[in-house]
C-alpha cells in the first residue's frame, strides 16, 4: 500500500531562498543588479569594458568563471571594483555562491552591480541569482539560430545585446531572422546591436541601464 | 537541480516524518532546458545510499501555454509569444516554466488505532 502526498513546491526552493535574500538586500540598498548571460567568447567582458569606460554611475562587477581570474583583472583595469568567483567546474553561478561573494564585496556605494555569468547559454538561464534583469549577450559569429535553440534565456531577458556587429558584412548572418526570433520569444525585450571594441551602440545600452536604475531608485 | 531536489526532499521528509518514499513526481515545463535522461541518471547516482535509494523519479512535461493579456486568447506558445489573434506583445505564460515537485508517493504504514 502507498499513499500520495501533495508537495507542489519548486525543485530549486533552497537556492531560490538565497536569491530572494539577495534581491531583498539590493532592493533596500537601491542597487540595480544585471546578470549578463552568453556563450564563451560572445563578448560579455568586452561589452562590460566598453560600458564601464563610458557610464557615469558607480558600478561593480562580479565575474563568474570555471577557472582563472582573467576577466576580473580585465575589469579592474577600467578602475571598477571587481571580484572573481571560480565555480571549479560548475557551468553557472548559483545564488548561494553569490551570497558568499557579496559578504566580501561591498555594494553600499554602488548604483549598478553587474554579474558576468559563466559562459553558457543553458544553465545560467535556469538559476535565479536575485537579479533585476537578465541580459542575453549573443555575437554575430555564433550564428543567428541561437534564440530558438536556447529559448529560455531569450524569453527571460530584459534586453538582448547582439555583439560584434562589425562582423556582419563578413559572415552569413541572418540579421532579420535573428531579431524576428527574439521578438517571437520575447516581444518586450529591449534590443541592441553593438561593436564594443569601437564603442558603437554602447550609448543606447547605457541609456537603458540608467533608465532601469532610475526605476529602481524611485 | 537534483542536488537542490534532494535538499528539499530531505527537509520536507524531516519536517513531515515521511515513511519510505516510493515515487517522486516532478513537473517540468517545456521551456525549461532539462534533459530527462540526464535528470534520471543524476537522481539514480545522487539517491544511492540516501533515504531516497530505490525511489522512482517521474518527470511530467507541461507544455508551453500562453495567454494574451489584452484579448484573452490562449494558444500553445511554441509558435511564439506574440498574440496570434490580436498581435499584442502583452502576453503571459500559463504554463511551461514549471520546475516543481508535484507529489511524492510514500509507503502506507499500518497504523492500528487503539
Amino acid at each position: 500500500m502507498s499513499r500520495k502526498i501533495s508537495v507542489r513546491q519548486s525543485v530549486m526552493a533552497a537556492d531560490e531562498r538565497h536569491a530572494a535574500a539577495i534581491r531583498e538586500s539590493l532592493r533596500a540598498k537601491k542597487v540595480l543588479m544585471v546578470n549578463l548571460i552568453g556563450s564563451p567568447g560572445a563578448g560579455k567582458t568586452t561589452l562590460l569594458e566598453a560600458t564601464l569606460k563610458k557610464i557615469s554611475t558607480a558600478c561593480g562587477v562580479i565575474e563568474g568563471d570555471v577557472a582563472t581570474s582573467r576577466d576580473a583583472e580585465r575589469i579592474a583595469k577600467t578602475g571598477t571594483p571587481a571580484i572573481q568567483i571560480n565555480t571549479h567546474g560548475g557551468c553557472h553561478l548559483e545564488a548561494h555562491l553569490l551570497q558568499k561573494a557579496l559578504r566580501e564585496f561591498s555594494v553600499d556605494d554602488l548604483d549598478i552591480l553587474f554579474i558576468e555569468n559563466v559562459g553558457n547559454l543553458v544553465c545560467p538561464a535556469e538559476f535565479d541569482l536575485g537579479e533585476d534583469f537578465k541580459v542575453a549577450v549573443c555575437s554575430v559569429p555564433e550564428g543567428a539560430d541561437k534564440p530558438l535553440k536556447y529559448p529560455h534565456l531569450f524569453y527571460e531577458a530584459g534586453a538582448v545585446v547582439l555583439t560584434k556587429i562589425d562582423m556582419v558584412d563578413y559572415m552569413e548572418f541572418d540579421r532579420e531572422g535573428f531579431w524576428s526570433d527574439v521578438t517571437k520569444l520575447n516581444p518586450m525585450a529591449t534590443n541592441f546591436e553593438v561593436d564594443s571594441r569601437n564603442g558603437i551602440g554602447i550609448d543606447g545600452w547605457i541609456e537603458v541601464l540608467e533608465r532601469w536604475l532610475m526605476e529602481k531608485q524611485q | 537541480m537534483i542536488e537542490s531536489l534532494m535538499v528539499e526532499l530531505q527537509r520536507l521528509s524531516d519536517e513531515q516524518k515521511w515513511p519510505p518514499v516510493r515515487r517522486i513526481t516532478i513537473k517540468v515545463g517545456a521551456m525549461r532546458q532539462v534533459i530527462p535522461e540526464a535528470m534520471l541518471f543524476a537522481f539514480e547516482v545522487a539517491s544511492k545510499d540516501s533515504f531516497l535509494e530505490g525511489a522512482e523519479l517521474e518527470l511530467v512535461e507541461t507544455p508551453i501555454m500562453a495567454r494574451c493579456r489584452r484579448c484573452g486568447f490562449q494558444w500553445g506558445g511554441e509558435e511564439g509569444l506574440v498574440c496570434p489573434d490580436c498581435g499584442s506583445a502583452n502576453v503571459g505564460l500559463l504554463s511551461g516554466m514549471e520546475l516543481e515537485i508535484d507529489s511524492v508517493e510514500v509507503e502506507e504504514l499500518n497504523v492500528k488505532e487503539n
